[in-house]
């Protein structure tokens, strides 16, 4: 292998490594890097010497930040949309881009592409920098920038980063009842995914001396898609297996095609649909052979425990008053009210189809009411769920949510509220992020003690009961820090037992001076547990007060049991 | 502009869209049924016509007038080739990754997305590799332009259009309105929708749910075939990669009338070709494959609900 085939294969590993943070590690399909990468090399040839005339450095800053918005715009317009739209919205800016850059020969060259021969030398008088511009300064640039990303892809994983990354690559859904901000890590992502993607185009592009449509085709984004799944997910050095694999393509597929007398682009292309269906189809049995949580939290070497508060005064958290909601012509909820006190279990209860799990999804900011208002610490919220998780009041999904390759620790930590910038001091593992990194590590496990499933935390997340999970959900929503919880149905599918340590968690919990609030179908639970009883039918609050006073008004055993005939 | 180059420009633009609306309505009617997106639907467009080619004229194909068993032969053909191409990506790309309830699978969205386009690139790759030449000049079988004598029309200003124009706008409107009426009316639109509507649920009445999944598709494919043998003889050369643009304008076209709905597929294929001849004859030709492609792109970005306030399933 030449100098300028390894400089060349070191370039086209920062375009991967760039794909595998979008790809392996946020799990998004972005099937367009290629027109990232074309964006990097054109631009360059168009602003830098030969082109516009801006100094290369400047040239390539220009282009990289570029492409960079446009990674993030991209983002920003399919933030609302399955990752699938992703894929379609990348894929289809790749043939934009490939197609633009064939349909205006003037400007970019055609067929043949930009021929911009790169100086040299690089002098930089400012900086009294003078050296020789060979295949030999770009593998130590790319080499240095792919051991850069390198790194940072590992710490990033193990530490706060890698939490979210799961998170949204596992369950964006969860992700966002936690507070974490989807959308955003999204754009964050992708718009890094895209820069690196540039970067390695400039990079070529000044090391060839040429951008030729031809290199920055779909096809590429489809060889650099392969090149990191090869890999499998969440491996840093998957990449690098990937581009040497990519890098062997070329001569085996002219050794093919001479050997058959075919076109060599062609065979080219048709390894690469062959191995990138092999990656995809290999890739789910592989990987669940492969998958095992990795643990990267050692244990703490001491608990120091969370004192248990008595409720001062009973200070009302979250007030619900006259909010309506309807489905198209069904109307869900009709000026309904709830008021949860800090340090009481409040059970919603009611028959299927009352309104409860629309309540809570009121409550936590997932949807908007039509009429009414829901009041957080006193004050009027508007918010959504991320807002509100921020505002102390956080939900778990009534169906079980399993992150099947994160430990139950690393899963309660994805909801621990963090400071900005903790990504970047951790990045540079300054010593307060040492300080915050221990000071997480507490609260998780404060939280995994409250729910009652410290025990398992380091276990395999698939091999927990049905009735662990559950209690690993309100782990989960307790370690987001928020006073206010809000549980739909928590004992499904629990043993007896379970219940009972439910029971036990959930009154813990209110001693501790969260407001708990728990739909649930269960009476027998809900009359060991609960302070306070809410009953919905069709929509209305029917009745409110103890589980005995509930019990005993009539409007309740109309509706459970029908009203006599 | 000139009158008659604004009619000229309009009427290969809504002949033109009739045939991405063929594209789009299959598409539509696939990610309807199984929420997939077939991302190598126009690559079997392409592949159909020229698997005809390969079977009916072989790898050195020339542009003549096929005799009439020969045109029946490259007809059938095309179809069946679009339906079982079709069916092929389904079973090989796409079934692997669907949620399963029989054995408790979830689906893989990245998995039938990485497969669909490896499909699509295995098709252009694998005809590259036996016709290897830039672009194909494909006989009519249906002989559209000996509709007049000199095979073109006269319109207003002195222009001319060929005269297979109206005649591909008026037979792709006839197949995608029959094909609506289809999927509303019968019993396999109401299938259709059951599945669509929960697979569970349906396989529960007894609707065979893989059974329907594999017929839409093969459904989409038929109408896949039928695109290309009223669009490829329309073009002065027929390139292997020329399907990707066309499926990703079928798909603008399905975004913008609302993905699952038929009719939207339909009137949102006539925009999108009416735009890009209107672009193309106001700017330069180079515009052709731009327009569609950034169509799409900002409409992902926009609103890819589509240009209707709610979208009804299949119906």
């Amino acid at each position: 292998m030449s100098l300028v085939e390894l400089a060349q294969a070191l370039w086209l590993l920062v375009a991967a490594l760039g794909l595998a943070l979008s790809v392996s590690y946020a799990g998004l399909p972005v099937l367009g890097q290629g027109a990232f990468v074309a964006l990097g090399g054109v631009g360059t040839a168009l602003l830098g010497p030969g082109g516009a005339g801006l100094p290369l450095g400047l040239a390539v800053l220009v282009s990289v930040a570029g492409a960079a918005a446009a990674g993030n715009l991209v983002a920003r317009g399919s933030s609302r949309l399955e990752g699938a739209y992703l894929a379609l919205a990348t894929w289809a800016l790749a043939w934009l881009v490939h197609r633009v850059l064939t349909a205006f020969p003037s400007v970019f060259g055609g067929e043949q592409g930009l021929v911009r021969p790169s100086p040299a030398r690089i002098v930089s008088p400012t900086l009294g920098l003078e050296l020789t511009l060979g295949a030999g300064l770009h593998v130590v640039v790319a080499g240095a920038t792919c051991l850069t990303v390198m790194l940072c892809l590992s710490r990033l994983d193990a530490g706060p980063a890698g939490r979210d990354l799961a998170a949204l690559r596992e369950g964006p859904a969860l992700a966002t009842s936690l507070g974490v901000p989807v959308a955003a890590r999204r754009r964050t992502v992708l718009t890094v995914t895209a820069a690196l993607g540039a970067l390695s185009g400039a990079g070529t592009a000044v090391l060839l001396g040429l951008v030729a449509p031809a290199d920055v085709s779909p096809l590429l984004s489809l060889q650099l898609f392969v090149a990191v799944l090869v890999g499998g997910t969440a491996r840093w050095w998957g990449p690098v297996l990937g581009v040497a694999l990519l890098s062997s393509l070329p001569s085996l597929a002219d050794a093919l095609a001479t050997g058959a007398g075919l076109a060599p682009e062609r065979v080219r292309g048709a390894l690469t649909a062959a191995l990138l269906l092999a990656a995809v189809t290999l890739r789910g049995p592989v990987g669940r052979r492969l998958a095992r949580p990795a643990g990267t939290f050692t244990r703490a070497a001491h608990d120091p425990a969370v004192p248990d508060s008595p409720p001062d005064g009973q200070p009302v958290l979250l007030h619900a008053h006259g909010v309506g909601v309807s489905y198209g012509a069904v109307r869900a909820l009709t000026d309904s009210e709830i008021v949860l006190r800090a340090g009481e279990v409040h059970a919603l209860v009611g028959p299927n189809g009352s309104g409860k799990s629309t309540l809570l999804k009121v409550l936590a900011g997932d949807l908007r009411p039509e009429a009414g208002q829901v009041e957080v610490h006193g004050a009027p919220h508007g918010g959504g769920t991320r807002q509100r998780v921020l505002a102390g009041v956080a939900r778990t999904p009534q169906r079980t949510v399993v992150l099947p390759r994160s430990t139950p620790e690393q899963q309660t930590a994805i909801g621990v509220p963090r400071q900005r910038g903790t990504v970047v001091r951790h990045l540079l593992a300054t010593p307060s992020s040492r300080d915050a990194t221990s000071r997480r590590r507490r609260l998780v496990q404060a939280a995994l003690r409250h729910a009652g499933v410290a025990h398992v935390a380091h276990q395999d997340p698939r091999s927990l009961t049905v009735g662990e999970q559950r209690l690993l959900q309100v782990a989960r929503v307790v370690a987001t820090g928020a006073q206010v919880l809000l549980l739909d149905e928590p004992a499904a599918g629990m043993t007896a037992a379970e219940r009972t340590r439910l029971a036990q968690v959930l009154r813990a919990l209110a001693r501790n001076g969260s407001a708990v609030l728990l739909v649930e179908h269960d009476m027998r639970l809900v009359s060991t547990v609960a302070d306070r009883v809410t009953v919905l039918d069709q929509g209305r609050v029917i009745a409110g007060g103890t589980a005995e006073q509930v019990r005993a008004d009539p409007a309740v055993r109309r509706a459970y049991l029908g009203s006599p005939r | 502009m000139d009158p008659g180059v604004l009619l000229q420009a309009a009427l290969s633009g809504l002949a033109n869209g009739a045939v991405v609306g063929l594209v789009a309505l299959g598409f539509t009617l696939v990610a309807g049924t199984v929420r997939v997106l077939h991302l190598a639907h126009g690559d079997v467009v392409v592949a159909a016509v020229l698997t005809g080619v390969l079977g009916v004229l072989g790898t050195t194909p020339v542009a003549v007038a096929l005799a009439p068993g020969a045109a029946v032969a490259f007809v059938v053909l095309v179809l069946a080739a679009g339906a079982l191409l079709a069916a092929g990506v389904s079973l090989l790309a796409v079934r692997p990754h669907l949620p399963d309830p029989a054995t408790g699978r979830a689906g893989d969205a990245l998995g039938w997305v990485a497969g669909g386009v490896a499909a699509g690139l295995l098709l252009r790759e694998g005809l590259a590799l036996v016709l290897p030449q830039q672009g194909y000049a494909i006989p009519d079988p249906l002989r559209l332009d000996a509709l007049t004598s000199s095979g073109v029309l006269s319109l207003p200003g002195g222009q001319v259009l060929p005269a297979r124009v109206p005649a591909v706008l008026l037979l792709a409107l006839l197949a995608g309105v029959l094909t609506e009426r289809l999927l509303v009316r019968s019993r396999f639109g109401k299938a259709l929708r059951a599945v669509a509507d929960d697979p569970d649920a349906a396989a529960l009445c007894g609707v065979p749910a893989k059974r329907v999944v594999l017929q839409a598709f093969l459904v989409a494919g038929l109408l896949a075939g039928l695109a290309g043998l009223l669009d490829a003889p329309g073009r002065t050369s027929l390139s292997v990669d020329a399907g990707v643009v066309l499926g990703l304008a079928g798909i603008a076209a399905a975004l913008l009338g609302g993905l699952g709905s038929p009719r939207g597929a339909l009137l949102g294929g006539l925009a999108v070709g009416l735009v890009q001849s209107l672009v193309v004859t106001a700017l330069d030709a180079r515009f052709t494959d731009v327009v569609p492609l950034a169509l799409l792109v900002v409409l992902l970005a926009v609103r890819p609900e589509g240009l209707r306030r709610r979208t009804t399933v299949l119906a």
